[in-house]
């Protein structure tokens, strides 16, 4: 009894420890989950008005090269316009927002990512959601669901 | 030599592969869902609207006698399809006449000039998932029979299923 509860916490501790382990080894991560923006206002004669989001954070590791990160995106049937920016960066500059559409091929996110400096970086997610009144709403066309990826490469 | 061809012609097909794919460290992602809810925007610019019929308005040996207002616009937004704005009035019992005309819609047809009552009637059709603008054309009409007196109305526009 003793032998087979010390052998399951020795499972547990193991299986804990890979998990930190794949934790500490992340090289790059988002922090936040994933988001939900809704268009909810708009003024006549012009458009709805824009929704932003600055919940979730990337955090990603210096390398011995000068990395930068990428964002990509897929969103079948996308109908409506999302963005993103970095803001509050550590280190790395800054690309343009970048206009997120299905299909996008990888786009520079984050510029000349030193080698020196902390270990782990970070950088706040700037979502930007829009839509005119032209293009619709969801309860006649259904949400946009974007899977975005972010991507620490050698620059 | 042509050994020496083939292995250049083979670096220089490599050459492009690796400039392709960088050193990748990682990547992570996320989703994010944009859901656009069911927006209707209505306003009115250019405040009341005073429409007075004097000894200007009349014309000898007529009865009728008429006002003219195209000073006011009205703005819209929705973002749903098939809709049109109908119009109303508050005064169930009107001693004169008030008409409404949209003018030069942006988008959308406006409908025949329509005489207000406290019923809709359509003012512009097909506006669905549109922003647009027209100018409103009141006209008051009173009969010299009618005498003298004032109406007033306030007038309500609404953005509703076609």
């Amino acid at each position: 009894m003793t032998s087979s509860r010390s052998r399951l916490l020795c499972v547990l501790a193991l299986l804990l420890a890979a998990g930190s382990l794949t934790e500490a080894r992340a090289q790059v991560s988002v922090v936040g989950g994933n988001l939900l923006m809704n268009v909810t206002t708009g003024t006549a004669g012009a458009q709805p008005v824009a929704v932003t989001n600055t919940t979730a954070t990337l955090r990603f590791r210096r390398e011995n090269v000068i990395t930068k990160i990428t964002v990509a995106a897929s969103c079948p049937g996308q109908r409506f316009s999302l963005a993103v920016l970095a803001t509050n960066l550590t280190y790395g500059i800054a690309a343009p927002q970048v206009s997120l559409f299905n299909g996008m091929l990888a786009t520079n996110f984050v510029l000349s990512i030193p080698t020196g400096g902390t270990l782990n970086k970070t950088c706040t997610l700037r979502y930007t959601a829009s839509a005119t009144f032209a293009q619709g709403n969801s309860t006649e066309l259904g949400n946009d669901v974007y899977s975005i990826t972010y991507t620490l490469v050698a620059q | 030599m042509t050994g020496c061809c083939a292995a250049l012609a083979a670096a220089f097909a490599f050459l492009p592969v690796q400039a392709a794919h960088a050193q990748v460290f990682g990547a992570a992602g996320h989703t994010v869902t944009v859901q656009v809810s069911v927006i209707t925007a209505v306003q009115v610019t250019g405040g009341s609207v005073n429409l007075n019929i004097s000894s200007a308005n009349v014309v000898a040996g007529q009865d009728q006698m008429t006002a003219v207002d195209q000073s006011t616009s009205l703005l819209w937004g929705t973002n749903s399809s098939g809709r049109k704005i109908s119009v109303s009035t508050s005064l169930a019992a009107p001693k004169f006449t008030l008409k409404l005309l949209a003018l030069n819609p942006t988008q959308g047809t406006a409908a025949a000039e329509v005489t207000l009552s406290a019923s809709a009637h359509d003012l512009l059709l097909n506006v669905g998932r549109s922003t647009g603008s027209c100018t409103l054309r009141y006209t008051g009409v009173a009969l010299a029979s009618q005498g003298t007196g004032n109406d007033v109305h306030v007038i309500t526009f609404t953005v509703q299923a076609q």
